[in-house]
Formats: C-alpha cells, sequence, structure tokens
C-alpha cells in the first residue's frame, strides 16, 4: 500500500503522520453506496442518451408515447447524467479521498449513508417527474421545488460530512484535492441557490442571467473543481509520483475562484442582453486560459519521465486522456465566446460536441479513473478484469472522439449554413443527417464503454473477496 | 497571503466565497439596476424612433400554452431570440422584410424565460401570425406531412386535444408580436 505522502511533494508531509497512518481505520460504506448507484444510473441514462440520439435519425420514434417524446428524454437524459451519474460518482470519490487525506476516518458514516440513501429519492423522483412533462423550463433547474428543497438538504448533509472531517484532520497542511473539494461544496450551494431559488423571482432577460450564472457554474464551479480534486489525488497516486508544483496549483485554485463566475452571459452573446455584460463575459471567458493551463501544465509536469506507465495503467489512461479533452474543452470555451466565433458555432451541434468533451470526456474519465482505482481496494478485492477496462477505455475513447469531431465538422457546417439566409432552414437540416447517423453510432460504441465499466465495477463489488495480494501483485 | 488557506479552514473559506462574491455579484445583482430596459416592457407609438407596438401580458389561454410548450421540452430545440446578427434578422423576416432584433424589453412577462440555447429548429422568436392554425394542427400531428425533412418529433396527443391545441396556438401566435413589424398587419390568425 502506497503512503498518502507520495502524492505531495517531498518534505511538505511530516513522515511520521504519515507512517502512523492506517488504512484500516476506514468504513467507506458511504463511497460504496453513492459509487455503486452512481454507475447503474450512468447504465440506465445511457440508454435514454441512444434513444435520443436515436431519434434524430428517427423522429418518428416512439413518437405517439408522451412520456418518451424528446422533449421528456433530452432532461432526464442530462439531468441524469450530471446528478445520477457523474455528481454522485464524485461524491462517493470525495468520501474515500478526504478521510485518506486527513489521516482520520470519515467524520460520519451514518450521515453518509443517509446522504446516499436521500441522493436516491431525488434521483428517483426526478425520474418520474421528468417523463410526466414536470419541468420548470431552465435548463439545468428542470426539477420541481420539492426535489431542489432535497437537493439542498443533502448537500448541506454531505458538506458537513466533508468539513467535519476537515476539522478533524490530523495532516495540519491540507493538500489541492481538499481545496477543491471544499471550494466545490461552498460554491455549489451559491450556485445552486441562484440557478433554482433566486431564478423564481425573477423574469425575462434578469432570470435568463441568472439560469447561465447557474448553468455555466454547474460546469465551472461543481464539475470542473470536484474533478481536478479527483485528478489531483489519483494522478500522482496511480503514477506513483509526487505533484510537480505547489505554487502552481495554488495559481490554478485561487484564479479559477476568482474568474469562472464572471462568465455566465456569454450563452447570450449577440443575444437581448445588454452589450456591456457580454464584453464582460468575454473578457473573463478568455482569462479562463489561465487557471486551466496552470492546472494541465501541473499534471504533465507531474508525467515527466513517466509516460510509459501508460501502456497498460488503465486509471491512469482514463486520467491523462481527460486532461487533455480539459485542455481542448477549455481552448474552445474562451474561442467560443469570441464575437466571430460564436456568430458561427453558437445554437448548433458544435456546442454539444463541446459539452460532451467535457462533461464526458474530461470529468467522466476522471471519475471512472477514479471509480476503478477505488473499487477494488475498497472491496479489498482485486479488479474483476484488467483486459475488459482496457476494453471500456477504448470503446470510451473511440466513441467519444468520433461524437464530438462529427458534431464540431457538423455543427461548424450548419453555422456556416445559417449564416447564408439564402439557404432555407429545413435544408441545413436535412444537410446534418449523416452527421447525426455518425453521432449515433458513436454513441453506441460509448455505451460499450459504459457497459463494460459498469460490469467490471458491479462484478468486482459482487464478487468474491480477498484476492488483495494479487492485486497489490499487479500494481507493483 | 493565500499560503495561510493551506493550513486554516476559516482562512480558506473566506478567501475562496470572497473571490466568488466579486464577480458573483458585480454580473448578477448589478446589471438589472444598471440597465433598465429588463424590466420595462416595451412600448413605442412614435414610428420616427422605430418599429412600434406594445408588450401584453399574457392571458390565461396563453399561459396554458407556454406551460405546454414548456412541458413538451419545445424549447431544447427553438430558441426566441433575433441575434444581432444579419441572418437572423434575414430568417425571422417576412416577405423580404427583415425582423427587428430581440430587445430585453420584450420578454418582460417571461417567466421561464424561453431564450434556448440550440437550434434543432428554427427561431420562433417572430414565428406569431407566420402560420394559420390549420398549418399548425396538421404541422403537430405530423410535422414530415408538410417539411419533408424535419426531424421535429409529432405531437398527436397535442392536436387531439381541442383545448390543448387552441391554448398552444394561441401562445406561438404572441411571438415576436409586441413589436408590430410586419407592413400592413399582415398576419395569421
Ligand atoms: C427535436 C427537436 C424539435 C422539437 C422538440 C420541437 N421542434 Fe419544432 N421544429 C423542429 C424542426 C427541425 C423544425 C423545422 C422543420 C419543420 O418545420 O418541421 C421545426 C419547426 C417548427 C415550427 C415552424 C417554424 C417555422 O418558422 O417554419 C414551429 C411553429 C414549431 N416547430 C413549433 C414547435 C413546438 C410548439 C414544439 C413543442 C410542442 C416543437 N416545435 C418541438 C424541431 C423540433
Amino acid at each position: 500500500m502506497q503512503s498518502e505522502a507520495t502524492i505531495r511533494r517531498a518534505g511538505e508531509i511530516p513522515v511520521s503522520a504519515a507512517a502512523r497512518y492506517n488504512e484500516s481505520i476506514h468504513q467507506d460504506t458511504t463511497a460504496r453506496l453513492f459509487l455503486a448507484s452512481s454507475i447503474t444510473y450512468f447504465f440506465i441514462v445511457g440508454i435514454v442518451a441512444l434513444v435520443i440520439a436515436a431519434k434524430f435519425v428517427w423522429p418518428q420514434l416512439m413518437g405517439t408515447i408522451p412520456m418518451l417524446t424528446y422533449g421528456r428524454l433530452r432532461p432526464l437524459h442530462v439531468n441524469g447524467m450530471l446528478f445520477g451519474w457523474l455528481l454522485a460518482a464524485d461524491m462517493g470519490l470525495m468520501y474515500y479521498v478526504v478521510p485518506r487525506l486527513c489521516g482520520v476516518r470519515l467524520w460520519s458514516e451514518k450521515l453518509g449513508i443517509a446522504t446516499a440513501a436521500l441522493w436516491n429519492v431525488i434521483i428517483l423522483g426526478a425520474v418520474v417527474t421528468l417523463l410526466l412533462g414536470v419541468n420548470q423550463g431552465l435548463e439545468y433547474a428542470e426539477l420541481p421545488l420539492p426535489l431542489d428543497v432535497l437537493v439542498v438538504v443533502a448537500w448541506v448533509m454531505f458538506g458537513a460530512n466533508i468539513f467535519m472531517t476537515v476539522a478533524t484532520r490530523k495532516y495540519t497542511q491540507m493538500y489541492v484535492t481538499i481545496w477543491y473539494c471544499l471550494g466545490t461544496i461552498l460554491w455549489t450551494a451559491f450556485v445552486y441557490l441562484t440557478g433554482n431559488f433566486a431564478t423564481l423571482f425573477s423574469t425575462g432577460v434578469n432570470q435568463a442571467n441568472l439560469n447561465w450564472m447557474y448553468v455555466h457554474n454547474a460546469v465551472g464551479l461543481i464539475f470542473t473543481p470536484v474533478g481536478l480534486a479527483i485528478a489531483y489525488y489519483f494522478i500522482p497516486k496511480t503514477s506513483n509520483n509526487p505533484l510537480h508544483s505547489h505554487k502552481l496549483s495554488m495559481i490554478g485554485f485561487w484564479s479559477l475562484a476568482f474568474v469562472y463566475v464572471w462568465t455566465g452571459a456569454h450563452h447570450m452573446i449577440h443575444g437581448p442582453i445588454s452589450q456591456w455584460l457580454q464584453t464582460i463575459s468575454i473578457v473573463f471567458s478568455v482569462m479562463l486560459l489561465i487557471p486551466v493551463w496552470a492546472v494541465v501544465y501541473n499534471f504533465f509536469a507531474t508525467m515527466r519521465g513517466q509516460w510509459q506507465q501508460l501502456r497498460d495503467n488503465v486509471p491512469l489512461k482514463f486520467l491523462m486522456t481527460g486532461v487533455v479533452f480539459y485542455l481542448l474543452t477549455c481552448f474552445q470555451g474562451p474561442m467560443h465566446s469570441l464575437r466571430s466565433v460564436n456568430a458561427i458555432v453558437s445554437k448548433t451541434d458544435w456546442i454539444p460536441g463541446h459539452a460532451h468533451m467535457a462533461v464526458l470526456g474530461a470529468f467522466s474519465f476522471f471519475a471512472i479513473a477514479g471509480a476503478y482505482y477505488v473499487v477494488p481496494r475498497i472491496c479489498k478485492t482485486r479488479l474483476y478484469s484488467d483486459a475488459l477496462a482496457n476494453w471500456s477505455f477504448w470503446l470510451f475513447l473511440i466513441g467519444g472522439v468520433g461524437f464530438f469531431v462529427t458534431l464540431w465538422l457538423g455543427g461548424f457546417w450548419q453555422g456556416w449554413q445559417w449564416n447564408n439566409p439564402a439557404i432555407p432552414f429545413i435544408d441545413t437540416v436535412i444537410a446534418l443527417e449523416p452527421v447525426w447517423l455518425v453521432r449515433f453510432f458513436s454513441g453506441i460504441l460509448m455505451f460499450g464503454g459504459i457497459v463494460t465499466f459498469a460490469y467490471n465495477i458491479l462484478a468486482t463489488m459482487l464478487g468474491p473477496k480477498g484476492n488483495q495480494s494479487q492485486a497489490a501483485l499487479a500494481t507493483a | 497571503m493565500l499560503r495561510k488557506a493551506d493550513y486554516s479552514a476559516p482562512v480558506f473559506v473566506a478567501a475562496a466565497l470572497g473571490l466568488f462574491f466579486i464577480g458573483g455579484l458585480l454580473t448578477t445583482v448589478v446589471p438589472p439596476l444598471m440597465d433598465k430596459s429588463w424590466a420595462k416592457p416595451f412600448e413605442n407609438s412614435d414610428a420616427a424612433k422605430g418599429v412600434t407596438g406594445k408588450l401584453q401580458p399574457y392571458t390565461e389561454q396563453q399561459l396554458q400554452g407556454r406551460a405546454i410548450y414548456v412541458r413538451e421540452g419545445c424549447w431544447y430545440c427553438h430558441t426566441q431570440q433575433t441575434r444581432t446578427l444579419l441572418a437572423d434578422t434575414k430568417r425571422s423576416g417576412w416577405r423580404g422584410v427583415d425582423a427587428p432584433i430581440s430587445t430585453p424589453d420584450e420578454f418582460v412577462y417571461d417567466s421561464p424565460h424561453l431564450f434556448g440555447t440550440k437550434r434543432t429548429g428554427p427561431d420562433l422568436s417572430r414565428v406569431g401570425g407566420k402560420y394559420d392554425e390549420q398549418w399548425h394542427k396538421a404541422h403537430f400531428r405530423n410535422p414530415r406531412d408538410l417539411v419533408p425533412g424535419s426531424i421535429m418529433p409529432p405531437f398527436p396527443w397535442i392536436a387531439n386535444n381541442e383545448t390543448e391545441f387552441q391554448a398552444l396556438v394561441a401562445y406561438m401566435q404572441t411571438l415576436g408580436r409586441a413589436k408590430n413589424w410586419r407592413p400592413d398587419n399582415d398576419y395569421e390568425k
């Protein structure tokens, strides 16, 4: 078992504290519950994803059943993937990581189990209400008020558990992962309240502005920081390398804390919102390159001289590919905000290509890597199949790249055509049919990735225990 | 200074929230205070100052139609904003007349706002009065009957429910009508 000290720079953690540390204090029930349920939703919502991709090619599909119309399945797909899969998986990983970085056990395993139960109630409630067409009409904030309130309660329970764990920590210095985790908890609270409650007291452009503040920061101040928390922990951990630079990680974190929240209005560029606000959002969107490049440089430099490990270390493959996707998606984002680029790509199919690279390509890859690393350890066994894990990586990668690239090309072409008003709109729809067909088949590959991943993890969880020694041999 | 935040959770919390709130407040609370057009309904009776018209609050029936539009997720495929792009004003236009650009004062009564992010179908910000009821009925029943190659889903349960259908069409016909932009009042009912 590697000591927690390996992920820090030499000398930053007192050796005695690391030596006193004992892995067996952790119970990890909460982490296990969150991971198991999130991976199940990943699979179920993956089916929904395939159905809506198919509807672009065969629009009549299930067309007479109100519950299965595109407009009801799409929010189910988005909310299911964001909150059922990704956020829950991230929370599960935080329940594993934070106690270890603090050298203590989770503050309250009981509270954690209750949180997991509540989270599942919320997700099931979301499935039912969205299929029934109960929808607040605001993106990412579709869930009705009672469920929003439950989300807030669950978030406070999660936050209290993590903060109390940090408050009782044995190691005085908080590693980067802890900053990102605490930041996520604090910012999410305000971002979520803005998007789901403040919007109820406003209308029109004012409401849209609050809505985009939420939508943008759901990605920028929820999924980004918790995703980076995971990457900062698991990249050094799985490669057995200390993090390259503490100073760079500080620059990355504090610039993210300052810059992200300004950019919401870039969703309305050229739209009916004050020009000066659009300009502010553009300036800050471009400044996002600072936190992103600081973080990515740090990760690459950590891997210096160690790239050969990518050959057979599956979690590391997911992590480093995720870092590349993160770099690319966060290069696209600032570029889209420039007025000239925005005039072409905004509202086109380019945008789902971009969004999927962030949420699937970067942050889900981080979470998947975390699950592959963590689950065998908390189940005190070895991964059910290393070969299957490798398959899942290639399916996700090929499916993902196919998806992103076809949508970028198709979306760019679409935007180009829209800018020529002589082309009737319907011709621009028909022109994209091949693109949507390729997207559907890429989706099947990605779904294959989900199936192999989910099967592998669940088989590890439910399979026989006690292959620990073999696991240790395999990683040695 | 931020090094302190590595060791002290209270310092960390104060710094993380402080930095967040600067941008958070300046971009959400301040803008509506500065730009009054966000809250003042459109009204202009002076043709010299541009297109005339007045934004009306929604009727009961129109609100019901709007709720159906939200329920069925029309807004995932249709935007409602004619942007400051030449192509947008032309595409939303009618018989050679360019549609006026959307302005914040046209949306004061909208909640939820339905500006949208994706144009799988055309923008609907000026669709009010473009088609008559008959057209909409056939279109909801099966879009491909009217527009071959369309990927809009069929909505037979709306077309077959007269109350819902009437409400939805009543709402569609309000879209973009605060500004009386078509010459000779040339709108379908
Ligand atoms: C899957 C995406 C999708 C959904 C959901 C959708 N539409 Fe459409 N819509 C389209 C496409 C594509 C077109 C263009 C082809 C056509 O006219 O059928 C269109 C066209 C239209 C038009 C004609 C616009 C014009 O200027 O010619 C109207 C009106 C319309 N839709 C209303 C609605 C309403 C109301 C709903 C919800 C009940 C809805 N749409 C849901 C994709 C969608």
